[in-house]
């Protein structure tokens, strides 16, 4: 298929997705809003993880900690410096934190920003680390930021928190980051570069002996990832208008590992799908906690259910389906058409491949 | 700093990392043989003073009665943890596993909360357990002793069980290399489980002493001080039995002396644990007792 | 001026020697085998020189370049490529990346320029594309290009993986039992390949292997090694005859007619 086509198709979803947005956004009631703004958000969270762990095979857990840098630079620069005055009364904020003031946009990127300058700091040495290694020395420093904040109430308000964050984030802004997010991800992962990634994912040595440069793209790979972390968190900070340390613990990166496990490992379709179906199932078992009647038997009120059916869930797919519910699909125009082609039973045959 | 106030922390200190050596061992026995990081240890090490808990409030059992059962209760959860979540992935890539004991740990700590409630829950002790010997200005809790006699004793139990026995012996040769185990008509099935059995039992102890000594549960107790005894694990060298216990006094007595010698990074005393670890990982991945190996390319 | 210079290294695992006193000078265009029974510390001299391991003492020399201790992406770029022992391909990869990825790190797009598919960057991308396919055709590997790397029979595996080899475009190729598991009509085009190789790509060869007729028919130099040590070098003939290499490889002593 053309690429001129596909440029026209992706065009034209793109439309279609914004015609959507913006009926969305006129039409719904703010719990509904706030359910497809959290899944675009972990469409982002998970996409970036993605880029780490399933395409250049790092296992990092540390994503909640650049999230959690990305929310309060946020914070920090959008709220007017008199309201930050008042709220931080464990103890006065610090110049130049008082007079520091930004458009969202400036501080979505400057989220992203020192989430990845944190990255490429702990990146330089922590990715010599392999595996299970890896995995702890990452959730390791994602606790140490996160206990940082709780320790420095100057700068963070310390375990109170920031709270009255201006409601800036909305589906334009949580679906534009994101489509910009799995634009420059597919973007570098359909280049040589991402060739290199998932070099580095299947066999280390054997890329090395390439010539591919282990530290150069595996830092690189983290930081990027970082960075979208970082501007998730902002977006997530103007939405729930309130931050503090206990948001960023663990479980958050459990969550977006779980999207990144059941959408599949290396398939931004799968974990664009999971991102969504994870945040609407989170919210729609909420009755199960509430307790319910089938009929004649009362079902009592259980909270916590919600985690355990999904700890239960991650469980069944890591066993059973360890490709993903989706078993590795991605999506492709040409893949699309092919698939209405099967449907209508069309002896229209594709040739052979362009790139 | 007075002397006596110094000999405090160290008995403090002791009594810490003692705890810590106990569930240490856990994770370093299951690393040693199947290279996996149990995520999920942690909540085991939680679930035992709740079921002791339970037992003697809700089913009046005896103290002595309630601890057997605690231990036993746990140490069964351990080994059917490993049978339905890691069993089934031996072959398969290790990150897998790693994803499945994370899955374990917190589906373990929700059904804690479900079934436990939130709540934190005051245990009451025995009066046992609530005295305090003074040794001149020091006081110290009749849980320290408790901790490092049941953890000697255990210890060298251990130690006579790996070394001196069959079971012990296919250990370590499932450790080593374990489709050579397998041929050799080693039952690694059977001896895995055992080694959970005995870990989890270990990490059970430790739960009901912390317990008695903070005797505070809630259902993500847990999560902190598992992976604080998996880094001293690390530290003591991973896979290394002695190396556990030697990595759990170190750490207990750096945390509580860090604390001590400078109060007003108190609240960075995690962050200091970690700190540690990131630096053991980084400079002498292999600990202080651990072998390292070669890979072969 | 010789192109690899390995000068009397020494590779030491604790207090184990894997390989003592290595000497090794290969000329410009030569193709030399390297033997000895398993365990000799072959291979060992291969991590050596690619840069996995590093010399415990001396260093190598290539192009008159200490290339001591470098890691091994740069020794790549520096012109020396290798294949594995137990063949280290990318397996969920399809063939044609796995041949594309050889001529990565001589990109000259930078990541920007790769991400937003700049003009100059497809540029080089089909170039790349169009230089796999030919490398590819010379193993007859083009009709799998979609195909898992890892789905290929055993004997084109090892083709592949000597493709993506030249692909980084080396002076000095690397390889490691080449003919390992192959019938004889398999080997005995492998043998031909390789000397067309050499010839098409002006590249000299290190060769590690244990099929005789492989060594003995295209080697001009042979050197054997046990125990970490060479314990002869020469050509075919010598090598044939030689008691100590008898010794090495069936432990007795034989009167070989």
């Amino acid at each position: 298929m053309k690429k001129q086509n596909e440029k026209i198709l992706t065009i034209l979803a793109l439309i279609v997705l914004g015609i959507l947005v913006y009926l969305a956004e006129n039409n719904l009631d703010a719990y509904k809003l706030r359910i497809l703004n959290l899944g675009a958000i972990y469409v982002t969270l998970a996409v970036s993880l993605n880029l780490i762990y399933g395409f250049t095979g790092q296992f990092s857990l540390g994503h909640a900690g650049f999230m959690a840098i990305g929310a309060y630079v946020t914070s920090l620069l959008v709220l007017p410096p008199y309201y930050k005055e008042m709220i931080y009364i464990l103890e006065p904020l610090a110049w130049p934190f008082t007079v520091i003031h930004a458009p969202f946009i400036v501080a979505l990127f400057l989220s992203g920003l020192f989430a990845a300058i944190a990255a490429f700091i702990i990146g330089l040495p922590v990715l010599r680390l392999k595996g299970d290694y890896l995995g702890i020395a990452t959730l390791g420093f994602a606790e140490i930021i996160r206990i940082i904040a709780n320790n420095i109430p100057r700068v963070t308000n310390g375990a109170l928190g920031i709270k009255g964050i201006p409601e800036f984030t909305n589906l334009w802004w949580s679906v534009g980051v994101a489509i910009v997010t799995i634009y420059i991800i597919k973007g570098l992962i359909e280049s040589s570069y991402g060739r290199a990634l998932m070099a580095i994912r299947e066999n280390e040595i054997a890329a090395e002996v390439i010539g591919v440069n282990l530290t150069y793209h595996k830092v690189m790979s983290f930081t990027i990832s970082a960075f979208f972390a970082g501007v998730a968190g902002g977006l997530f900070a103007c939405l729930l208008t309130t931050i503090d340390p206990k948001a960023f613990m663990f479980v958050m990166t459990f969550n977006i590992l779980i999207v990144v496990v059941m959408g599949g490992l290396g398939s931004i379709t799968g974990t664009v799908l999971a991102a969504f179906l994870f945040n609407f199932f989170l919210e729609y078992l909420r009755p199960i906690e509430a307790g319910f009647n089938i009929g004649p038997i009362k079902i009592p009120q259980v909270p916590g259910m919600r985690m355990v059916t999904f700890s239960a869930l991650l469980l069944v797919v890591i066993l059973y389906k360890q490709k993903g519910l989706l078993g590795g699909f991605e999506f492709s125009w040409k893949g699309f058409f092919q698939f209405i082609n099967k449907l209508f039973k069309n002896k229209r045959s594709s040739e052979g491949s362009t790139m | 700093m007075s002397l006596n106030l110094f000999l405090q922390n160290v008995a403090n200190g002791l009594s810490l990392g003692s705890l810590y050596a106990l569930i240490a061992i856990g994770y370093t026995m299951v690393y040693g043989i199947l290279r996996l990081i149990n995520f999920a240890h942690g909540e085991i090490f939680m679930l035992a003073p709740y079921f002791l808990y339970f037992g003697v409030l809700i089913f009046h059992l005896p103290w002595w009665a309630s601890i057997i059962v605690a231990i036993a209760l746990t140490a069964t959860t351990g080994m059917l943890s490993e049978r339905i979540a890691y069993k089934p992935l031996r072959d398969a890539p290790r990150i897998s596993v790693l994803i499945s004991a994370i899955g374990v740990s917190f589906f373990l700590q929700n059904l804690a909360i479900v079934v436990f409630s939130g709540i934190p829950k005051a245990v009451h002790r025995p009066e046992f357990f609530k005295r305090l010997y003074k040794f001149g200005e020091i006081r110290i809790q009749s849980t320290l002793f408790a901790s490092v006699i049941v953890s000697a004793i255990f210890l060298t139990l251990l130690i006579y069980i790996v070394y001196r026995t069959k079971t012990g012996l296919a250990m370590r040769s499932i450790s080593t290399d374990i489709e050579t185990s397998r041929l050799m008509a080693v039952d690694v099935n059977k001896t895995i489980s055992i080694t959970f059995i005995i870990g989890s039992a270990l990490a059970a102890v430790g739960g009901i002493l912390w317990g008695l000594r903070f005797p505070q549960l809630f259902p993500t107790m847990g999560m902190i001080p598992g992976l604080k005894a998996f880094i001293a694990a690390v530290v003591g060298g991973i896979g290394n039995i002695p190396g556990a216990m030697l990595g759990g006094l170190i750490l207990g007595m750096t945390e509580i002396l860090f604390v001590a010698f400078l109060p007003v990074v108190s609240g960075y005393r995690d962050a200091f644990v970690f700190l540690i670890l990131i630096l053991i990982l980084l400079f002498k991945p292999d600990g202080i007792l651990g072998k390292k190996v070669q890979e072969k390319v | 001026m010789e192109l690899l210079n390995v000068d009397s290294i020494t590779m030491k695992f604790g207090g184990l020697t894997a390989v003592g006193n290595f000497k090794l000078k290969i000329l410009p265009g030569e193709l030399i085998g390297l033997i000895g029974p398993n365990g000799a510390g072959k291979t060992t001299v291969f991590n050596m020189i690619t840069g996995i391991y590093t010399p415990t003492i001396n260093k190598i020399y290539f192009q008159d370049q200490d290339i001591t201790g470098i890691k091994p992406d740069k020794i790549a770029k520096v012109g020396i490529a290798r294949t594995f022992q137990n063949i280290r391909l990318l397996d969920n990869l399809s063939v044609i990346d796995n041949v594309m990825i050889g001529f990565h790190l001589h990109l000259k797009s930078n990541l920007a320029s790769a991400i937003f598919k700049f003009p100059s960057y497809v540029r080089e991308e089909e170039s790349i594309y169009h230089k796999s396919m030919e490398l590819l055709g010379k193993v007859e590997l083009e009709k799998f290009k979609l195909e898992k790397a890892g789905s290929l029979p055993y004997g084109q595996q090892r083709k592949l993986e000597i493709v993506r080899a030249l692909a980084t475009g080396p002076k000095l190729l690397l390889l490691d039992e080449p003919a390992a598991g192959m019938n004889p009509q398999e080997t005995k085009d492998l043998m031909s390949f390789i000397q067309k190789i050499q010839d098409d790509f002006d590249l000299t060869i290190l060769l590690i292997e244990h099929d005789m007729k492989v060594v003995m028919g295209i080697c001009r130099r042979i050197l054997v090694m046990d125990y970490g040590v060479t314990i002869a070098e020469g050509n075919p003939a010598e090598i044939q005859n030689n008691p100590e290499v008898i010794k090495a490889y069936l432990g007795v002593d034989v009167n070989y007619a």
